[in-house]
Formats: structure tokens, C-alpha cells, sequence
């Protein structure tokens, strides 16, 4: 008996061997940004390696689109990335306008990008708001939901929810826009734009923001290649690639806008600081888009001609569109019936979710959260 | 489990890089500091003494939601004809409607939009906790009878009694109903 419990200890350098320690960061932690389980296995502070597990926030809703008819699927679409339905419907409104050969009007599309840039906005200032928090800083928070208050109210009035709109239609939107409400708007826009100079001064040039980011979560541009990454994590690397400027949809080809790259300024290209910087750059070229969408709309109709029982014709579409967190893609297969036979989405959240154990060795932990913040996953596109 | 056993001295040489700190650098880094810290005090100091307070004391204040806000579902079933086509565009089927042949005998009736009633409408249930409030519903409505309206206390102890039967009396008049 007394065997089993006897250690015997036959090299001094085993009995002095260090283990590396395995964390469990999630589901429920503050600094996942939803249900996102990391199993993280460290030395000491450093992080050696970490490995995501997602599927906790899955609702099944590829295939739950198949038994819906193609208005039906837009609610679902809403829930996938819940912090920018607004580009996530558009994205599969378009997909089915182009295998259906619907026309939008004009009035339609402009519209469409004044919500679509709005909701970008609001997207950035959510992003900002929480990474802030990430990082330890509290009021940035609340001065971000200030601005991003006025944007949901605006949303409310036009579709009647607050984040799952049901805004964008096949053929067009929902509500008209009244003349009050884009005056409104343009009065936000210009208040906007001080407000983030401000907001800006506040956290991005802050000498403890910049050491807690700056050289942190490194993305190289071959690395970002290698993964397929999209949106402002491609950027932030100094990629040039966006999809409204490279293949524009809706109106885009019309509007001047640039598109904001990682410089490594305030430390290697394609770190933390370079994707938080892309973003906040992005907020004042969406409100640049949307001024110019004011100045340029015009009275006319806001939904084209659609039958009542949308069917599509037999064939396949892949279509994708910059949404603020990445390009977004949706699949549709249909064989000629009411429903798709087949839907599947293409997310940009899932892509970067699994950059990261590549980013995570030799990290702190601290700056691993800095850096789960820095690619603005939501689990709902993750998991879908 | 894993296959990844990195160097950990390499690891933790890679946070070891920074620049050498001189003698000049500590105080750079102490005016660095106190400038960056004070430029964000600037701003919140400024909000605290003159921005007003944004937020409302959410039960004794109550704010009034836009007019074609979504909440509480209304069906006014004395318009409705039974056409089931809220319960086909329901994305989440939680629309329950049963309805019966009108007798010849029996007196006509119509809608207040002049459509004539030919189905006697004998259960038309929401289930409010299943529903989505996606909207769709109202959109198919032709006697425009279902409604979104702007209530949205309804809450209730159990998922069975969230479950609202319309040609109820007491469901019925909560048509202009809004919680105050």
C-alpha cells in the first residue's frame, strides 16, 4: 500500500521541471465579448499557447433557412452579427436582388448607404467603447454610447428596433426617410466628428493606451494573407484591400472616400494601436460618406418592383460586401423553390477568432485580451 | 494534450526588448505622463461640469418610443377575416389561429375597411415569448387589423401566460394600452 504513494525522484533536474499552467478564459469573461471559451495554457504571465473553442452561441441558422421563404431569412440574417445588422441583411438582400434581377431605386440605395455608414459608425463606437473597458478604462465607454445612442434612435424611428431592424427589404427598405430626420442626421454628423477628435485624444493618444497596445498582437501582412483575413484587422496590416473601393456595390463607385491603412506609428505595423487607429480613421470616412449621401439623395420611390412569392431561379450566387467587422459572405444555392436549398455564410469574426493562437504565444495575458479586443469578434457571426 | 511545447526563455525574452531608460528618458517619460493623463482629466472634468445628464430613472420616468416602434403585437379581431397570412410569413410560426366556417343564416358582417368576414374567428394566440418581433407579420396584414404597438411592459411570471389569446376580453382592451 505504502508503494502508491512513495515518489521517487531520480533526477534533480526532473523534480524541479516547471508545468505550464492551463486557464480557462470563458465562456462567460468579460474581455471575450460574448461566449467565446479560450483554453489557455501559460508560464507563469506569459501565454504559451491558446486555443479557441466557439459553438456556445450557435442557433442553427443556415440550416434553419431553408425552411423559410427568402423575406423570412432577413430576421435571421439580423441575428448573426448583432452589432451591424444593418450591413449583415444588406449583404444578404443583395445576394438575392442579383440572382434575382430586381432593380432598387435610386432613393433605395442611398438610403441603404446612409444606414449602412451609420451603422458602421456605431459598430466602431461599440468597438471603441469596449475595448477601452478591455483595456481598464471606463468612460470612454459611456461616451461612446452617448453618440451611439442618437444612431439607435434614429434606427428606431426608421424600422421600429432597436439592433435587429428588419430594415433592408428585397428591392429596396423598409420606411421612407422623412426630411427631418436626414436634417437631423446631418446635424449629428457634424457634431460627430468633433466628438471622436475628442474621444480620440482621450484614448488613443493616452501614453498608457499607446504602451498597453503599441508592438502588441502583431499581425504581419503575410499572416493576415495566409488566414484570409478581411476588414480592418487586413488593414491595420497595411494591406489596401476594401471591398467598397476594390468592387463597389449600392452607390459606392459614385462617393469619394479613402481607405484608412496601419502605419505602425507608434510601433510595428499591423499591432493593436494600428487596428484601433484604422477604425477610429474609419468612423470620419463613413461620416465623409454619409455627407455626401445627404448632399446627393433625391425624392423618389424606396422599394422596386418584387413579386409576392419571391422564387429563384435555379443557379448559385456568392456574394460578399464590407461589413465593419470584415467582409461578409453569403452563399446562396436554390433549385427554383420558395426556400434556398442551401444558405451558408461566410464570416470574417470566425477567420480572425482563429488567428489567434498563431498571435498568442509569448504574449501577457493581459495583452492577450488587448489583442482579443483589438480584432472585434462578435460570437453570433462566429457561430452563426 | 498538445503538440506545442515552445522555449519558454525564448517567450519571455521577446517582452524584453524595450528601449534602455536614461536619465533624460525617466523624465521625458514623467512629462509624457502627466500630459496624457491630464488631457483625458481636460475632457472629463469639461463633461462632468457641463454636459447635462443623458440617462433617465428608468421606473419613475418613462419614455415615449417612436410611433412605429415594435413591441407588443395587437390583433383587433374584430377586422380580422382569418386569411392565415400572418402565420405564413411568421419566421418562427408562433401565430396560432383557428377559425370555422360562418353560418349562411347568420347575420354578414365586414371589416371596417368594407371586406366581408366569411370565417368566424375562434382562437387567434401569440406567443410573445417565441416571437421575434421581426415585423413581418403586419406587413402581410390586408384588413391592416394586426399591429405593432408601442407598449412594452407585458412581462409575465411564466412562459404559459405570455402566451396572449386575443379574442380574450381582457387582451382585448388593452388596444391603446401603455404601461405608465
Amino acid at each position: 500500500m505504502s508503494n502508491n504513494f512513495s515518489v521517487t525522484v531520480t533526477d534533480e533536474e526532473e523534480s524541479l521541471k516547471t508545468q505550464l499552467l492551463t486557464l480557462n478564459m470563458g465562456p462567460q469573461h468579460p474581455a471575450t465579448h460574448g461566449v467565446l471559451r479560450v483554453e489557455i495554457k501559460t508560464d507563469s504571465e506569459i501565454v504559451a499557447s491558446a486555443t479557441p473553442y466557439i459553438g456556445y452561441l450557435h442557433r442553427c441558422m443556415e440550416k434553419h433557412s431553408e425552411n423559410l421563404d427568402y423575406r423570412g431569412i432577413i430576421p435571421f440574417c439580423d441575428r448573426m452579427d448583432y452589432l451591424a445588422a444593418i450591413n449583415t441583411e444588406w449583404t444578404y438582400v443583395m445576394a438575392v436582388e442579383k440572382m434575382l434581377g430586381t432593380e432598387v431605386p435610386e432613393r433605395a440605395q442611398y438610403v441603404r448607404t446612409i444606414v449602412g455608414e451609420l451603422q458602421r459608425i456605431a459598430s466602431h463606437l461599440m468597438f471603441f467603447g469596449v475595448y477601452a473597458i478591455d483595456l481598464g478604462a471606463f468612460s470612454p465607454f459611456l461616451y461612446a454610447f452617448q453618440d451611439r445612442e442618437f444612431i439607435l434612435r434614429i434606427f428606431e424611428e426608421l424600422s421600429g428596433a432597436r439592433l435587429l431592424y428588419n430594415y433592408v427589404w428585397i428591392g429596396g427598405v423598409w420606411n421612407d426617410i422623412n426630411d427631418s430626420q436626414l436634417k437631423r442626421i446631418d446635424k449629428f454628423v457634424n457634431e460627430l466628428e468633433e466628438s471622436v477628435k475628442k474621444y480620440h485624444s482621450l484614448v488613443g493618444e493616452n501614453s498608457i493606451f499607446i504602451s498597453r497596445t503599441a508592438n502588441v498582437g502583431v499581425v504581419s501582412e503575410e499572416m493576415a494573407y495566409q488566414y484570409g483575413a478581411t476588414g480592418a484587422v487586413l488593414r491595420g496590416s497595411g494591406v489596401d484591400w476594401d471591398l467598397r473601393k476594390k468592387r463597389p456595390y449600392g452607390i459606392y463607385d459614385k462617393l469619394d472616400f479613402n481607405v484608412p491603412l496601419g502605419t505602425g506609428e507608434k510601433g510595428q505595423q499591423g499591432d493593436c494601436w494600428d487596428r484601433y487607429m484604422v477604425r477610429v480613421q474609419e468612423i470620419f470616412e463613413s461620416i465623409k460618406i454619409v455627407k455626401q449621401c445627404l448632399a446627393g439623395i433625391e425624392a423618389g420611390p424606396v422599394m422596386g418592383k418584387v413579386p409576392k412569392n419571391i422564387k429563384l431561379p435555379e443557379g448559385e450566387i456568392f456574394y460578399k460586401s464590407e461589413c465593419p467587422r470584415g467582409e461578409l459572405g453569403v452563399h446562396i444555392i436554390s433549385d427554383g423553390g420558395k426556400t434556398p436549398y442551401r444558405l451558408k455564410v461566410k464570416s470574417s469574426c470566425f477567420t480572425h477568432v482563429s488567428m489567434l493562437p498563431e498571435m498568442a504565444p509569448g504574449m501577457m495575458i493581459a495583452d492577450f485580451v488587448a489583442a482579443i479586443g483589438s480584432i472585434d469578434i462578435v460570437l453570433g457571426e462566429v457561430d452563426r | 494534450m498538445s503538440t506545442l511545447t515552445p522555449d519558454l526563455s525564448t517567450l519571455a525574452n521577446k517582452n524584453d526588448d524595450r528601449e534602455k531608460l536614461t536619465f533624460f528618458g525617466w523624465f521625458a517619460n514623467i512629462f509624457r505622463a502627466i500630459k496624457s493623463v491630464s488631457t483625458g482629466m481636460l475632457i472629463t472634468i469639461k463633461y462632468v461640469l457641463s454636459v447635462k445628464p443623458v440617462t433617465i430613472e428608468y421606473p419613475e420616468v418613462r419614455e415615449e418610443l417612436p410611433p412605429n416602434s415594435r413591441s407588443r403585437l395587437f390583433n383587433d379581431v374584430d377586422n380580422c377575416i382569418a386569411c392565415m397570412q400572418c402565420s405564413t410569413a411568421c419566421p418562427v410560426d408562433c401565430i396560432y389561429i383557428a377559425a370555422v366556417r360562418r353560418d349562411k343564416e347568420a347575420p354578414k358582417l365586414k371589416t371596417d375597411s368594407g371586406s366581408p368576414i366569411k370565417l368566424d374567428l375562434k382562437q387567434y394566440t401569440i406567443d410573445t415569448a417565441l416571437c421575434c418581433y421581426c415585423g413581418l407579420c403586419t406587413t402581410v396584414c390586408p384588413t391592416e387589423c394586426l399591429t405593432h404597438t408601442t407598449d412594452y411592459e407585458y412581462a409575465q411570471y411564466t412562459l404559459k401566460e405570455m402566451k396572449y389569446d386575443y379574442l380574450d376580453a381582457e387582451v382585448r382592451a388593452w388596444k391603446h394600452r401603455i404601461v405608465k
